[in-house]
């Protein structure tokens, strides 16, 4: 799957993350739980990749496998490789591994309150951190510190320096991890969901801050989030990942101008948009996300998809362009638009929502497998009945 | 706005503004009310040393078979008003006029009695259900409340009220932790349709579940609301989700409502400057529109509503103040919510320079209208305004007093990504 385009374009940039079939599962009492399937997908330098998808679906999985912070011992890479810069993070031994995390790539989390030390005074915190990657005394990591705090915005660093975390809102927490995860001059910045615990106005604040920073040095981006608004603003490229699988991969341009899988297409008729017309209808997914203890079977989408055929309950579709016989490019402005899917949406039916081919229905589940679709329509039709007042 | 309105004049405020729906009479008429939760310090002998002002004098009517949107970032206050409102807390000051009658003093058994026509749906399903109680126990625990019906009614209902809310029947024997997100938050529907309420107040009811479900639960609640003719008081952080689902809106900030307005016209033509922050803030999912947008990024948190700013309590993080040098009467004088155009009202001193403004114009994506070259000079504190996308635009940064960024809004000649597109 992973045939780079023969440096051909100009503009496709020089790769930095390369992953290549990552396969991550959980051994747990409860059963394995296959959280990633294999997955490739590559990032150039300086590019900003969106990985979109709702829990459970692996995307911060993923981010985790990257960086190696799985938690043990349930969670293990068991297949693939993650080429970092040219080294494969997946087989480095703990201790580089650490070198690489912080002042290779870097990391910001959802609820910034858990990722800072809240015993120690964000000082102690940044100042140790830049201490443990570089060779500089704790003086000079100190004013690095007080200079990197004036860059994301916190007012009068000096003295905020000595706080605690507790004494920092969401958002100005958040600006604190920033400063944190750009004090190494990482050349990869992961942000897992960064503004989802935050009000929409302070949102706003910090993704402005986290594209700012990142255009100026020139850092890659990977944003892990659910909300399709936030990526279309933030981002070069998209990943839409569903049951530990990218469904869907394409330019973020390309992406909304023609949504191409059929869980793309549900995601972007199922949320409201403030600009939308009046009276636009939502349609929703139906049914709910699958138990990840089932191994995948089929493609991971057919029992809540309404375009299924009937080798979609057996046969797992490949990642594959959606225009035939084109090079495939996988990073940079000229991507090559690719889905998993054997009966994509057409772009009307893509516009509107669901299937409008003459004599479609979507294929009956075989025996022993959910549908969620039916079991809906079921409940549905047996309560047309007007609750008595 | 202060302690002193007469009933009358909050009546004609709040009653008369007609809006979509209109003639329909009020079912939920607030006026003034207000909410304080004191805090104390000292351990043997506690004073009383000040209060959060959680809901600070507002007013507003619902129409019955309407919905009400209550919309403002985390503390400002709206949950506090659906909590008020059903009475779950009992007000500071003010009146709650539940289908005429105030509510607001009402206590023990005729409070419970009433508690039969208003319901709320929490924003937490894992938190608002009892893990120890089955989804069919939790939904007839009001129907045993009150004693409506025999044992067998009853059980008859929760199967009724389980298949409404687009569950199986059969499942009433199961415990919430074998449900999902979405399932759990149609037993918390369940449970507050049972005594067939006239008001249902839904607190987040869709932040905590996943963009493909959240569509189901909006659906659901619209689906009911047509066939049981609910009205509804729904808050959200969403402005989006919001809009979907409300005929009218009203935006609170700190404790006070600044603008109230009927759905599409507070969409298209917001008037408070929180306001039009709020609604350019909100992503979204259009890389085109993103593009094109030009947000206004405010400075800084919400205050605190232990000791809220003096005057308008937005003024200290205003855009529109900064523009119009600072005036004095922005900190010295509280803004009351008056009507700009019918059933539009706005607690703003300046509203009528957000009209037509290019921030307004382009929060609200009209933003190809033809504004001029330049018709503001830049503020005084850059940092006030990022006028960007989250993308930085070389272009941006020479700023020739933003004349070519409101060409950039021309369409079909959006401002050059930072990237060429690709061919």
């Amino acid at each position: 799957m992973t045939v780079t385009a023969s440096r051909a374009p100009a503009d496709v940039p020089e790769t930095l993350l390369d992953v290549r079939d990552l396969l991550v599962r959980f051994r747990t009492h409860d059963g394995v739980i296959y959280a990633v399937n294999g997955i490739s997908f590559e990032l150039g330098r300086g590019e900003r990749l969106g990985l979109v998808g709702e829990s459970g679906c692996g995307k911060s999985v993923t981010n985790l496998a990257i960086i190696r912070l799985l938690p043990k011992p349930a969670g293990r890479i068991e297949g693939g490789q993650v080429l970092f810069d040219g080294e494969d993070l997946a087989t480095l031994p703990e201790n580089e591994v650490r070198h690489v995390r912080g002042r290779d790539i870097a990391m910001i989390f959802q609820d910034p309150m858990t990722s800072l030390n809240p015993v120690i005074t964000i000082e102690e915190q940044m100042v140790e951190t830049i201490v443990a990657h570089r060779k500089v005394s704790k003086r000079d990591a100190r004013a690095r510190a007080i200079e990197l705090l004036g860059m994301v915005g916190i007012p009068r660093p000096e003295t905020r320096l000595k706080s605690f975390p507790h004494q920092f809102s969401g958002g100005m927490r958040q600006r604190v991890m920033i400063a944190m995860a750009l004090a190494l001059e990482p050349k990869l910045m992961i942000a897992d969901e960064p503004t989802t615990a935050l009000d929409v106005t302070i949102q706003a604040q910090v993704l402005e801050l986290i594209s700012r920073l990142t255009t100026e040095t020139g850092t890659s981006l990977i944003l892990i989030t659910h909300d399709l608004g936030v990526v279309a603003g933030m981002t070069d490229r998209i990943n839409v990942m569903y049951a530990g699988f990218i469904v869907e991969t394409a330019t973020t341009q390309a992406l909304f101008e023609r949504p191409s899988h059929p869980y793309t297409v549900g995601l972007l008729h199922s949320m409201p948009r403030v600009d939308a017309h009046e009276g636009e209808p939502l349609i929703p997914i139906e049914g709910r996300p699958p138990d990840m203890r089932n191994a995948p079977r089929g493609c991971p989408f057919a029992p809540r998809c309404a375009w299924r055929l009937d080798r979609c309950w057996e046969d797992n579709p490949p990642l594959e362009p959606v225009e035939r016989g084109v090079a495939l490019v996988t990073t940079g402005p000229g991507a090559t638009h690719r889905i998993a899917c054997h009966n994509p949406p057409l772009p009307d039916e893509a516009e509107l929502g669901r299937p409008t081919r003459p004599g479609h229905r979507p294929a009956p589940a075989p025996e022993g497998q959910l549908d969620e679709l039916a079991t809906l329509a079921a409940v549905v039709d047996g309560v047309t009945a007007e609750l008595p007042r | 706005m202060t302690g002193t309105t007469s009933p009358a004049s909050a009546a004609g405020t709040a009653g008369s503004a007609p809006h979509d729906g209109t003639d329909r009479e009020p079912l939920l008429e607030v006026r003034d009310l207000r909410m304080y939760f004191p805090i104390y310090e000292g351990l043997i002998r506690q004073r009383h040393i000040g209060d959060v002002r959680a809901v600070d004098g507002i007013s507003f009517t619902i129409h019955r078979g309407e919905t009400l949107g209550l919309v403002g970032e985390s503390g400002c206050g709206k949950s506090t008003t659906g909590r008020t409102v059903v009475r779950l807390y009992k007000p500071t000051d003010g009146q709650i006029l539940f289908d005429g009658e105030d509510i607001s003093g009402v206590e023990g058994k005729p409070l419970r009695q009433l508690r039969r026509r208003f319901q709320m749906i929490f924003q937490d399903p894992y938190a608002s259900l009892d893990p120890r109680m089955t989804a069919g126990q939790t939904v007839a625990e009001p129907l045993d409340v009150h004693g409506v019906g025999s044992k067998a009614e009853r059980g008859e209902r929760v199967r009724e009220l389980l298949a409404t809310v687009g569950l199986n029947p059969d499942y009433g024997v199961r415990y919430p932790h074998e449900f999902s997100g979405g399932q759990r938050q149609r037993i918390g529907v369940a449970r507050a349709l049972a005594l067939d309420p006239d008001l249902i107040v839904a607190d987040e009811p869709i932040s905590a579940l996943d963009v493909s479900i959240q569509a189901q639960v909006i659906n659901l609640l619209e689906r009911l609301q047509g066939r049981l003719g609910l009205t509804y008081l729904f808050i959200a952080h969403d402005l989006s989700v919001v809009r979907h689902i409300s005929d009218r809106i009203a935006v609170m900030y700190l404790g006070r409502i600044v603008e109230l307005a009927a759905s599409r016209e507070l969409n298209m033509r917001p008037l408070h400057p929180y306001s039009v922050a709020l609604l350019s803030a909100v992503p979204i999912p259009d890389p085109k529109v993103e593009r094109r947008r030009r947000r206004i990024i405010l400075r800084g948190d919400v205050p605190s509503p232990i000791s809220p700013p003096s005057g308008c309590h937005f003024h200290t993080r205003c855009w529109l103040r900064e523009r119009l040098g600072n005036p004095e009467r922005c900190s010295a004088e509280v803004p009351l919510l008056r009507a700009l155009s019918t059933g539009h009202e706005v607690a703003c001193h300046f509203a009528e320079e957000v009209d037509g403004s290019r921030e307004q114009l382009q929060s609200t994506g009209r933003g190809d209208a033809p504004t001029g070259p330049a018709p503001v000079p830049e503020t005084a504190d850059p940092s006030l305004l990022v006028r960007s996308p989250y993308v930085a635009t070389p272009a941006a940064d020479k700023d020739p007093g933003m004349g070519e960024l409101v060409a950039g809004t021309e369409p079909g000649l959006g401002v050059p990504p930072s990237k060429p597109e690709s061919p």
